[in-house]
């Protein structure tokens, strides 16, 4: 990785909160036909990752007669191209030690390609031929089927997955959102060879976002995004809607009999390009983000023993944003667990945090940043994210600044345009005593 | 968070790195190591890519080690390392400081325990490496916790449980599988310990332990990242090099007896929805017999690496009686280590079927042994496995640190590649036939577990 210092003497005439150097040093590369990706060069290991997104063709595209199309699209994919069948094609993968897959997430699908120096040439030609060529083939597809189904049997045995399924479904009730991205008993048995290919036709370059960083010059870039997506269609895209979280203030009881109740709660969040965002992102390391030190983590694991771990995290979806507290704790300690989560909400409204809190906060948000430059997949996948959201690609370098120029006047008016306890959606899986308001689950949705 | 327990992080990690060109002996770290007066070693990877450092200490004991009918002692006493600790040159810390002032430095900061070591590390700015290294020292010797602190984190640890084990059937059958296949062995034991044996620690066995335990002499530092080797040097010199050496025991081992009959243990569970076939083999740790575990690392990745090799091949591709299964060994070990396979069948009336199939593919292993092409195909990927382990900040010091810590040298890690290089088919073919032969007498049995929906009529689903 770069880090570029610009020269002693700038630094004396800048004022001194402005950051001399640059943080990563990122370059837009375009080629000749278009394609743009975001590169962060380095030598240093002979290692090459590309992370790469369609946006918006995500799990929130499928239907609910066959939820589960994008992520089976994903999984098969990789399982033949052009004319390598299955087995050829994952044979190469394997013996070149290419990793080479796809994802899909609620609202993009995506890949990830990652490959030494010596094999480049090989892990770009089949990166093109899956995109160009998926085989999609009845074997690996009724494969697929078959893992994924056992995967979703296999995970009724898990409290935390049943919790997550049940959070999906009920907050964003009446959304694509809501619907079960790894699809159902049922559904994965709609999906056919048809479905999967007309998912494929949909995806286009100009839907794409592209982060690549390691052993690999511009120049090469440039020929490689051309000869891989170059050729990709020009598709349709649709602005999506924002949408509000659903069933504020209700509470959920999905009884299952085991010692340990897990408990999730979800209201609205805060959108990353929003102005309130790094105010809000310091109130919330603050409350509940950072783990040892966060409000939450010492009032309930450290002073009372009441769990083994508690945390509140931002998530932000294109559509919308949502604030979540996810923990567990002994069943008969559930009803004073959430009274806790509700003092602690009320105490960051009534009271400005202190300036101990807001500097340690400024702190850890700014000085743990590098640790996530210390691998070539996480610096695709970080040049990827920034992409998504539609950051500026000085990003990283304006966020150490925002984040500094932080007030704690400005923290509590973040508090209090985002902390809502009065809309909470709980969700509890486990046996809990004195629940009798909740709605109880006897059946969990979108999974038979 | 306070605790990682263990194995799961080993087995990511597992492929120790390297690569090779044939005649030159191309190390896979070029890591730097020193020895302090009181008897600590001192390890350093310079990696300059990111102006970071993972700085972590490795101390020579774990579950394994605990006093019989105290499990989870050593679990409990890495929780409370960051409960308060006190020295008159390092400085004094109260409960939860550590943390907290890592944090506030832009760090992160994290402990782990296995049944053969308990590790603590930091990942921090490389202007903060001396503030971390005092710190660590300072509780080498110096943990000072209040009584409070003790019985609230015993709480914590009954949490910790019902998360792990009593919330999740299956965790709950591999406990029992461990616990059969290493009789009269303390690797039965599980690291975080049985429920009524935690209520039972006192504050004084805790304090006994650690007393007993945690010395200079009984660990390895281990620091990566962009820091010069001889600085790393100099700093422990005059942090961790003050703290004196103590006479800390001996390790030896009580041993299981020679047991003939192989054990299979059954779970019929009301969640469960789907089978799972696991069965799990004592065979060579690194420490025990090098050339066989690099042996049994290659037989892992032919018969288990991913979607081309024979078990998926044949059991999921061809025969399509399973829908996934994977198969994983872990050198890294004092004593024996396991070797698994993890099967999903098709339906659970296959289960029979899928432990068949696997019998007859390790009955074709050992009969045929691999080809040339596998065995060549293999090498060359682990050996680019060696590459993307350096692709890494706590990487390579995780995989130093408990290659280390159980008994590898540091030359076993950094020449890797060539003794890999040197595998061949006669050896993959003994390793096999001498753990894993299902018709011949094993040394040890393996340990089969069979998972399995509740058959008797269910009340119904979620609703009890």
């Amino acid at each position: 990785m770069r880090f570029i210092f610009i020269c002693l003497i700038t630094i004396l005439i800048l004022p001194s909160n402005v950051l001399a150097e640059k943080f990563l040093d990122i370059q837009e590369v375009t080629s000749k036909s278009g394609v743009k990706a975001w590169l962060v060069e380095d030598s240093s290991i002979p290692v090459i990752a590309m992370k790469f997104s369609f946006r918006g063709m995500g799990s929130k595209t499928d239907s609910i007669a066959k939820q589960g199309l994008a992520r089976l699209v994903s999984n098969t994919m990789d399982e033949g191209a052009g004319e390598l069948k299955s087995q050829e094609f994952q044979q190469i993968l394997r013996n070149q030690s290419i990793t080479l897959h796809f994802n899909a997430s609620r609202d993009n699908f995506g890949g990830t390609l990652k490959t030494l120096t010596r094999n480049k040439d090989e892990a770009f030609k089949l990166l093109k031929l899956a995109l160009a060529n998926p085989r999609f083939d009845e074997e690996p597809l009724n494969r697929m089927r078959a893992s994924n189904k056992s995967r979703i049997k296999s995970s009724l045995s898990n409290p935390k997955w049943i919790a997550a399924r049940l959070q999906n479904d009920i907050i964003f009730s009446g959304h694509p959102y809501s619907l079960n991205s790894g699809g159902t008993l049922s559904s994965l048995d709609n999906i056919t060879q048809a479905d999967l290919r007309e998912f494929h036709s949909k995806l286009g370059k100009n839907q794409l976002v592209i982060g690549v960083s390691g052993d690999i010059t511009t120049d090469e870039l440039k020929a490689v995004l051309d000869d891989v997506f170059g050729d990709m269609p020009i598709v349709e895209t649709k602005e999506s809607e924002s949408f509000a979280l659903q069933n504020a203030g209700r509470s959920y009881l999905y009884k299952q009999d085991i010692p340990q109740s897990i408990i999730k709660i979800s209201q609205k969040g805060i959108s990353r390009q929003d102005d309130d965002y790094y105010a809000a992102q310091i109130m919330n390391f603050i409350l509940g983000e950072s783990g040892f030190g966060s409000r939450l983590m010492e009032e309930i694991r450290e002073k009372r023993g009441l769990t083994y771990g508690i945390y509140s995290y931002f998530h932000e979806y294109e559509q919308t944003n949502a604030l979540h507290v996810s923990t567990s704790t002994v069943n008969d300690k559930v009803p004073e667990m959430l009274a806790l989560i509700n003092d602690e909400w009320d105490k960051m409204l009534a009271k400005p945090v202190s300036e101990k809190e807001l500097k340690d906060a400024k702190s850890y948000l700014i000085g743990s940043m590098p640790l996530s430059l210390t691998s070539t997949g996480a610096i695709a996948s970080i040049l990827l994210s920034l992409q998504l959201d539609e950051l500026a690609i000085d990003y990283l370098d304006l966020r150490k600044n925002k984040l500094d120029k932080v007030t704690i006047k400005q923290v509590q008016e973040a508090a209090k345009r985002v902390l809502d306890k009065d809309s909470f959606t709980t969700i509890l899986v486990g046996n809990p005593k004195g629940f009798e308001n909740a709605e109880i689950i006897t059946k969990l949705p979108n999974v038979e | 968070m306070k605790k990682i327990i263990l194995i799961s992080l080993a087995i990511l990690f597992c492929a120790p790195p390297v690569f090779a060109k044939k005649t030159i002996a191309n190390k896979i770290f070029n890591a730097k190591s020193y020895m302090l007066n009181n008897g600590l070693q001192v390890i350093v990877v310079e990696n300059h890519r990111a102006p970071v450092i993972t700085h972590m200490i490795w101390y020579r004991v774990g579950a394994a080690d605990e006093p019989y009918g105290q499990s989870g002692i050593a679990h409990f006493l890495e929780h409370l390392m960051f409960k308060g600790q006190k020295h008159p040159i390092l400085g004094d810390l109260k409960s939860g400081e550590f943390s907290k002032i890592v944090r506030s430095l832009g760090g992160n900061d994290n402990a782990f325990t296995s049944q053969d070591y308990t590790a603590y590390f930091q990942s921090i700015s490389k202007d903060e490496i001396e503030r971390v290294m005092k710190m660590e020292a300072g509780r080498m010797r110096g943990m000072s916790i209040p009584l409070e602190e003790f019985n609230s984190e015993k709480k914590v640890i009954g949490e910790e449980r019902r998360q792990r084990t009593d919330n999740d059937p299956r965790a709950q059958m591999s406990e029992q599988m461990r616990e059969a296949l290493f009789p009269n062995h303390p690797y039965a034991i599980p690291i975080i310990g049985w429920m009524h044996e935690i209520e039972g620690l006192t504050y004084q066995g805790v304090m006994n332990f650690y007393n007993k335990y945690y010395a200079p002499n009984n660990a390895i530092l281990v620091v990566s990242g962009d820091v010069k080797a001889s600085q790393v040097y100099e700093i422990a010199k005059r942090t961790y090099g003050i703290i004196k050496r103590a006479d800390t025991p001996k390790r030896e081992r009580i041993k299981s007896p020679p047991f003939i009959a192989k054990t299979s243990i059954t779970l019929e569970h009301p969640t469960i929805k789907e089978a799972v076939f696991r069965r799990t083999y004592r065979v060579a740790s690194a420490r025990q017999n090098k050339q066989e575990s690099i042996a049994l690392e290659v037989l892992e990745d032919i018969i288990g690496g991913g979607s081309t090799s024979r078990l998926y091949k044949s059991l999921v591709v061809e025969q399509k009686i399973a829908t996934n299964i994977a198969v994983s060994y872990n050198s890294a070990a004092w004593n024996d280590a396991t070797l698994s396979i993890a099967a999903t069948p098709a339906s659970k009336e296959q289960i029979t079927d899928v432990k068949n199939a696997i019998d007859a593919e390790l009955r074709k292993l050992i009969n045929d042994g691999v080809s040339d092409q596998e065995l060549s195909q293999s090498i060359t990927r682990m050996q680019s496995d060696a590459i993307y382990a350096r692709d890494s900040l706590t990487g390579p010091a995780m995989i130093i640190g408990y290659s280390l810590i159980t008994g590898s040298s540091l030359d076993d890690i950094e020449y890797w590649a060539q003794d890999i290089q040197g595998v061949t088919k006669e050896q993959i073919r003994e390793v096999a036939s001498k753990y894993l032969n299902p018709d011949a007498p094993y040394i040890t049995p393996p340990v089969e577990g069979f998972l399995l929906p509740e058959i008797k009529p269910e009340i119904k689903g979620g609703d009890k």
